[in-house]
């Protein structure tokens, strides 16, 4: 009897001390998960800087967009900026910007500004997306990076508020300027210091639209908008970081006088989304009917403005005439915008349950319309 | 001077206290989280990139663990028999038997050695050499030389007609080039005290593995299985008879109608024993020594032998018979007679990055840190239990170690495991080839696959590096570089084992010929040391 309780001692014992290594060694595992990801990241963008030095084609993309180089090193100039930067947002770039430079050929002018989405959270893909902004400057661009705080996206094992009782999203925003995701912040930002070059950074997009995202009224007033704008931005000077321009960009279609953080704005965004007819919410809105009320509204603030996704479809009116009439107008009604970048997603399902296609490549009489509208601007 | 190493000397493994089981069992558990944990992470929908290619990916990946799995069940059982001293006045066989081409002079030295074997006993030389010389060595060291020509399955084949000559109730099989230790026969036969015992096997050693890279190697790749894993065998009654150093009862040979037929004749009389409900012990001494493959042609030749035959009892005996053996005898049988099939494995493990860099084809999106993560506390534990279990090798001062050579020469025989596999499923044979006694020289035709590897890979990485400098646009370059370096660095791994193999063969070429147990004192070999005989001596 003592010899069997003395075995299933040892076995109990050995169960007990085995669960605890191995606890141990998880634990160990996901606090060296962060420093190794990150080390992985940075292997990956020195093996990619090293490819980019060691095949440098003479006609690169970055050499014939040699006159925006000037700009793009450079916060102030980008700031006070002296004509009219094209851009897109293209959504199949997962292993190529090729999109772009396919669509720049089509269009027959250049866009050298290159619109990505990054949403928070504690995936390795949710940090700061280094390798993909790198390339993006290497091509010769700057990139424009829309910010999105998918609070719910956190892995409440390593962001333990993030299980919290109910809903992470209800004052989420007061959650960032109380400091919970400082960590992330700091992380972020310390990576955006180390790109270095100049970004378009556009936070929290949108924050004013009642049904879209987690971040909008539903969920936070504007004051706590407002402050968690600012103390992001405050919280990047603090690091260092002085390459970011800050994009702030409400909905046109709702109030958002309440939502200018006065601070830190550095250009304003605004969407100009015509979906024309194919849902029953929408209807066809001219860039006009879209734009022209906030412009006015806003210009007061004289800080640029960038069309943050400009697009339309076809469906329910005439879409060469619709670029036409927008590209038109800029010069003399619109003279603050200076940034307009295509939305050029051929297979947008984020609104509706379709599928939406918004390229422009097979579109040959929008984009004889688009270069005839850009023509008047001679 | 012969017994610089200890070699030449009695060694029994340690027996297992309470106190170390707990340690292994702790290591065990740890091991057992562990695979859960990378289990949990790695069957997730969100790793996956097309599945029958995850689905071939996680077979090779889990194969291997399903094995080490196996194996560490069979250590929680790690057990030493303790020695029993032999009932006086046994009749006693050894069998060796000699083929033509194998040198006179090794059988001098065995037929002297088992001379010396201290239990009354009859040797036997079973001869189908038809040189005369044969006959006289026998008569010199008083062995019965048996002539039998032309028996079929070869050394079988001559060991069933000489059961048919003789009486003698348990028969040693002897492999001709093993050199016995005079207590032999004295650490064995107590065993068979037990009726039921059918067999008693007991460590197969070598003492020629100073000689080559090869040597060293190829015994590197039995010390465990020879120590830790035939002991847990054996707490389940599922060790294995290994053919040389068997001692069998003559009862239980007949039960099965004699001894086993073809190229791993061995393990079909050991499952075919099993299956009549016989014992086995198995016992971790060393009280014999023989030869390794020496050189790198001679050892591929001896795996590929073994992996045909081996397969033969996977495929033809273990269905027939498996109704009649223990759930951990089928294990036993199972997971050595699918020990062969990682050439498969090996190969398509190699096959993967190149795919992705020919064809684009991709298993899996697995994050690579958690990957790294998950997996590491799987390799921490295999590993420290690896050479934790080194306490039982029967021989630790000269066996113990990381075994590097045996895992270079194991991945270096993957075309040739591969091949065995193949012909197994085909049923092709392979003619029956000695497994070498002296060292062939030469570069060996089976280090060719390995060098069509080596171009394989040079080419590929030339192929990706052209492909990048002109085929590949500037807006792809940035965002592809992970996948298709990560990948080159996949493949630059196996790449680089393939060098171990081509060492051994460059080494083989100059290895000097030999007769290795030329130096041997067979008078010299010391067995004091064993418990039975300290009792003896106190007495």
């Amino acid at each position: 009897m003592k010899i069997i309780l003395y075995r299933l001692f040892l076995v109990v014992f050995s169960l007990g001390i085995g669960a605890l290594l191995f606890v141990a060694m998880i634990y160990a595992g996901d606090k060296s998960k962060g420093p190794l990801e990150d080390l992985f990241v940075k292997i990956n963008s020195a093996i990619s800087g090293f490819e980019k030095e060691m095949i440098t084609a003479e006609d690169s993309r970055a050499s014939s967009l040699k006159w925006f180089s000037r700009y793009r090193n450079n916060v102030s100039l980008l700031n006070a900026p002296d004509t009219v930067f094209f851009g897109a947002y293209d959504d199949q770039t997962i292993n190529s910007f090729k999109n772009i430079v396919t669509l720049e050929d089509s269009l027959g002018f250049q866009l050298p500004i290159i619109q990505i989405y990054s949403a928070w959270g504690s995936k390795v893909d949710q940090n700061f997306p280094l390798l993909r902004a790198e390339a993006i400057y290497d091509l010769g661009s700057v990139p424009m990076i829309t910010w999105e705080p998918w609070l719910d996206d956190f892995d409440p094992e390593e962001y333990p508020f993030a299980a919290k009782d109910g809903n992470i999203n209800e004052g989420g925003l007061k959650a960032i300027s109380q400091g919970l995701f400082d960590e992330y912040i700091d992380n972020w930002a310390l990576d955006v210091k180390e790109f270095r070059h100049p970004l378009f950074l556009r936070f929290a997009h949108e924050m004013n639209d009642p049904y879209r995202y987690p971040w909008g009224p539903q969920n936070n007033s504007p004051e706590e908008f407002k402050a968690a704008w600012n103390y992001l931005a405050d919280r990047f000077d603090s690091i260092g970081v002085s390459n970011v321009i800050w994009v702030w960009s409400p909905h046109p279609a709702y109030p958002y006088t309440d939502y200018f953080p006065e601070r830190n704005v550095d250009w304003i965004g605004i969407t100009a989304l015509n979906y024309g007819t194919v849902a029953p919410w929408s209807q066809w809105w001219t860039f006009d009917e879209t734009f022209s009320k906030c412009y006015n509204e806003l210009s007061g603030y004289n800080i640029p403005f960038m069309i943050t996704e400009f697009a339309s479809l076809g469906v329910g009116g005439d879409r060469p005439k619709w670029y036409y009439d927008a590209l038109k107008s800029v010069p003399e009604k619109y003279p603050l915008v200076h940034a307009m970048l295509f939305f050029h997603a051929a297979k947008d399902n984020t609104t509706t349950y379709k599928s939406l296609d918004w390229t422009l490549w097979n579109d040959q009489p929008t984009i004889e319309k688009i270069n005839e509208a850009l023509d008047t601007w001679k | 001077m012969q017994n610089k190493e200890g070699l030449w000397e009695f060694r029994s493994a340690r027996s297992i206290s309470w106190l170390q089981k707990t340690g292994l069992m702790t290591m065990i558990c740890v091991g057992i989280f562990s695979i859960s944990n990378l289990f949990d992470w790695w069957f997730r929908a969100e790793n996956i990139a097309s599945l029958p290619f995850f689905l071939l990916l996680t077979a090779i990946f889990w194969w291997g663990i399903i094995r080490m799995v196996f194996l560490w069940i069979s250590y929680l059982k790690i057990r030493k028999p303790t020695p029993i001293k032999a009932e006086e006045g046994l009749k006693v066989a050894i069998f060796t038997t000699s083929s033509p081409g194998e040198p006179l002079s090794m059988f001098e030295k065995t037929l002297e050695a088992c001379s010396n074997i201290h239990y009354p006993h009859t040797t036997y030389l079973l001869d189908d050499t038809r040189d005369p010389r044969f006959k006289e060595v026998a008569k010199k060291y008083g062995a019965v030389w048996l002539e039998l020509l032309d028996y079929p399955g070869a050394k079988a084949g001559k060991i069933n007609e000489a059961l048919k000559r003789t009486d003698e109730d348990f028969i040693l099989v002897l492999d001709p080039d093993h050199i016995p230790f005079p207590n032999f026969l004295d650490e064995v036969l107590g065993y068979f005290r037990d009726a039921k015992v059918g067999f008693v096997q007991v460590a197969q050693a070598y003492y020629n593995q100073y000689r080559s890279f090869v040597a060293k190697g190829a015994a590197e790749q039995t010390y465990g299985f020879y120590g830790p894993t035939q002991m847990g065998m054996n707490g389940y009654n599922c060790s294995v008879a290994i053919g040389a150093n068997c001692t069998f009862r003559r009862e239980a040979l007949e039960s099965i109608g004699g001894h086993g037929i073809g190229l791993a004749e061995d393990l079909i009389t050991s499952i075919r024993i099993h299956a009549k409900g016989w014992k086995s012990v198995y016992t971790p001494i060393i009280v014999s020594r023989g030869l390794v493959p020496e050189d790198f042609g001679s050892f591929c030749k001896q795996q590929l032998k073994w992996a045909r035959g081996v397969h033969e009892m996977l495929f033809s005996e273990l269905p027939k018979l498996w109704k009649k053996l223990s759930f951990f005898q089928i294990l036993s049988y199972f997971s050595i007679g699918s020990y062969y099939a990682t050439g498969v494995m090996t190969f398509l493990f190699i096959l993967i990055p190149y795919l992705f860099l020919w064809l684009n084809w991709l298993p899996a999106h697995m994050n690579f840190a958690e990957f790294v993560l998950n997996w590491l506390p799987v390799a921490l534990s295999g590993v420290s239990i690896y050479l934790y279990v080194q306490l039982w090798l029967c021989h630790p001062q000269q066996e113990s170690g990381l075994h590097w050579r045996g895992m270079f020469l194991k991945f270096a025989c993957w075309p040739v495991f591969l091949m065995g596999f193949v012909l197994s499923i085909f049923n092709k044979n392979i003619p029956y080839i000695p497994t070498a006694k002296q060292s062939v020289a030469g570069f060996s035709l089976f280090a060719r696959p390995l060098i069509i590897h080596q171009i394989v890979f040079i080419s590929t990485l030339i192929g990706v590096v052209i492909q990048r400098v002109y085929w590949t646009d500037e807006a792809s370059l940035a965002l592809t570089s992970m996948d298709i370096w990560g990948m080159v660095t996949f493949a630059f791994i196996s790449y680089l084992m393939t060098f171990g193999g081509i060492y051994a063969a460059i080494k083989s070429r100059k290895l000097k010929i030999e007769e290795p147990w030329k130096g041997i004192e067979c008078n010299a070999i010391v067995v004091d040391n064993s418990p039975l005989k300290i009792i003896q001596i106190r007495k």
